[in-house]
This record gives C-alpha cells, structure tokens and sequence, in this order.
C-alpha cells in the first residue's frame, strides 16, 4: 500500500504496489519495460518550492522531487534508465468551492502537469494515463509483466498499459 | 513540519469537539424527530500518510458533504455518509436516497449540523467562524479525504482531525462528522490560546 506522499519500488514478480482512493493526487508508476523493476509514488503537490520550510517529510510528496528520488530508488535497483517508461493515474478534481473558494482547487490539473514536466526533463516517457476527470481511483502496479490497472470509484478494474515483451 | 501537541492540547481539542457535535447532535434529533447520540470524539494529530486509514477504509464508497470554513480559522467541517447511513438519513426526511433530491437532503443536514457545531464552538472560543455552502461528493473515502487535506499539505505533514460519530438512535446509522484543521495555517494557534492553551 502506498500512502499519501509515499513510495515503494520492487523487484519482487508476484509483488503488486497499490494506491486506494487517488483523488487530486497523482499515482506515478515508474515501469522497466525489460525487467521485473517498478515503483509507484503517490504524490500529493506539484511543487516542492511552495512547500513550507519542514513541510517536505517525504520527498515523493512533491511532483518535482518526486521524479527524481524514484529514478534513484529504481536505478539502485537494477533498472536501467533507458528502458523505464511512466503511468500516470489521479489528477482528479473531486470539488470545487466556485467563486468564494481557494484557486488551489485544481491541484490535480497541476498535480499531473507538474509530473508530466519533471518526467519531460528527465527524458522518461509517458506510455499511458488515467487522469483528469472527476471521480477516484485506485491504482495496483503488478511488478510481474509491467503491468498497471485502474479502477474508478463505482466502477470496474481494468487494465491500463502492459509493457510488451518478446522473452 | 510534523506539528506536535501536548496531551493537554489535544484533550482540550476533543472538548471542543464533544460541545461542537453535542450541539450538531441536538440539531439532527430536532430535524428527524428522533433521538441522537454522540460517541466519544476522536482527536488525531497524525502524519499525513496516517490520516486516511484512522478514519476508515480507503475504498469505501461514501457521500461526504464538505463546509468550508471562512472566518479567523482556515478548516472544513466533513460529514460521511455510507450507503447505509444516506437510506436512513433519507428515510428520516421522506425523500429517496442516491437521487438528486436525496443528495441535497444530506446537503441540508450537512448545513444544519456545520452551522450548529461551528456556533458553539465560535461562542466558546470568541473565534469568528462562518460556514459556506456545503458541496455533496460521492466517491470513494480515501479519495475524498486526501484531496481536502492536499489543500493544506504544502504547509504540514500533519492532519489534524476531530472526529466524532453520531448515532441515530433506532438505527444503525453511524456516521463521521470531522473537523479538519490545518495545523500549518492561520488560527488554529489562537484557537488553543483562547483555551488558555497556548504553546
């Protein structure tokens, strides 16, 4: 289970790295196209500059620190950067307080923007998303295959992206 | 910043939420013509990855009304209702749960409730604390709850929640009515120090 700013990478086949309930927050799953070596970071802000001093327990987190700290965490790993590919899933917008609320309310537009950017600078590419909108969902990464399912609230499990491979 | 509070602080804390949902209990008994009860209200100061699962399953499907609140403290009063909870609710008020009617019913006790804590807590504290207009989601629990709480997670790795349960007696309805402060933001310090609290 990965939780409000957390991660977790495996390279364990039969391990699944799950996320329930990504609402504006996004699930980013970093994918070996190759191996059996993934990681799923559920992020909560796009911008760790915004971050009050101390606010930052986990930097995954923030979208921008994010991208990096898991390209390490996979690298140590054993995944090799050239075969990673990323998954997004969340960015939802699940309220909005019209005129008298916060502007802050599209958190998840920005959310999967400032994801999209940081996976843009670190030439990783985005094969897949389920992003936007405004209803939940729930996230699971199987290790085994490369591959990601989604399932939004009220709905059914599908899969999302599978990474092809030949051996 | 992982904000930490005293023992004191936090029982204090629950206090407030023991006057604030008595008073929302009275309201509802009032609107349904049926008694009320409160459970002993629950205080977390909890990291944000904790936050979620100390108020229920991730995936269960809930309709929640969220009340922001404007005045001298930034936080949002949260009510949840499951499945059960939204029929019986309904049923109380003659209308059909899960239709649109049904929907602005649970909105409406969602105003009640939201007025009638924060005017309690506003005369015990001095603190000015106006509601707006509850907005009804439905959606899975985790999702709901950590998007409200993203609001303030720039400025904590905190969530600081009061949270306590009514009970509609004849029932078994039993639903959540949260007060969600944001520990980073303006007014929760001053809202201690009017308990004589202060750090």
């Amino acid at each position: 289970m990965v939780r409000m700013g957390e991660y977790r990478v495996s390279r364990t086949a039969g391990e699944q790295l799950i996320t329930i309930g990504l609402g504006s927050c996004i699930g980013l799953a970093l994918i070996d196209r190759d191996r059996d070596i993934a990681g799923l970071a559920h992020i909560v802000l796009p911008d760790s500059k915004d971050a009050a001093s101390g606010a930052i327990a986990q930097p995954t987190k923030f979208a921008d620190t994010a991208v990096p700290k898991m390209l390490d965490e996979l690298a140590r790993m054993g995944a090799r950067r050239s075969g990673l590919v990323a998954v997004l899933v969340g960015g939802a917008q699940m309220f909005s307080f019209g005129s008298g609320g916060k502007s802050t309310l599209d958190i998840g537009r920005r959310n999967e923007a400032a994801t999209r950017e940081a996976l843009n600078a670190a030439k990783i590419p985005v094969m897949a998303n389920a992003t936007g909108g405004t209803k939940g969902r729930t996230v699971v990464v199987h290790v085994a295959g490369g591959m990601v399912t989604v399932k939004e609230a009220g709905g059914t499990e599908s899969e999302l992206w599978r990474a092809g491979r030949t051996r | 910043m992982t904000t930490q509070y005293t023992e004191m602080q936090l029982d204090a804390l629950r206090e407030v939420a023991n006057i604030g949902s008595g008073n929302a209990a009275t309201a509802l008994a009032a609107m349904l013509g049926r008694p009320v009860d409160l459970s002993c209200p629950y205080v977390y100061a909890k990291p944000l990855a904790e936050a979620v699962e100390s108020v229920g399953p991730a995936e269960l499907e809930v309709t929640a009304i969220l009340i922001q609140v404007i005045g001298d403290l930034e936080t949002m009063v949260v009510l949840m209702f499951n499945e059960n909870d939204s029929r019986v609710l309904c049923e109380a008020l003659g209308v059909e749960a899960g239709t649109e009617v049904g929907v602005s019913a649970l909105c409406e006790i969602g105003n009640i409730l939201g007025a009638s804590y924060l005017s309690a807590l506003a005369m015990m504290t001095g603190i000015d604390l106006e509601p707006a207009p509850p907005i009804a989601v439905e959606d899975m629990l985790g999702a709901i709850l950590s998007s409200v709480l993203a609001l303030g997670a720039s400025q904590t790795d905190t969530a600081l929640l009061l949270d306590s349960r009514l009970l509609v007696e004849g029932s078994d309805a039993n639903f959540s009515f949260m007060f969600l402060v944001n520990p980073g933001a303006k007014g929760i310090g001053s809202l201690l120090e009017r308990l004589g609290l202060g750090s």
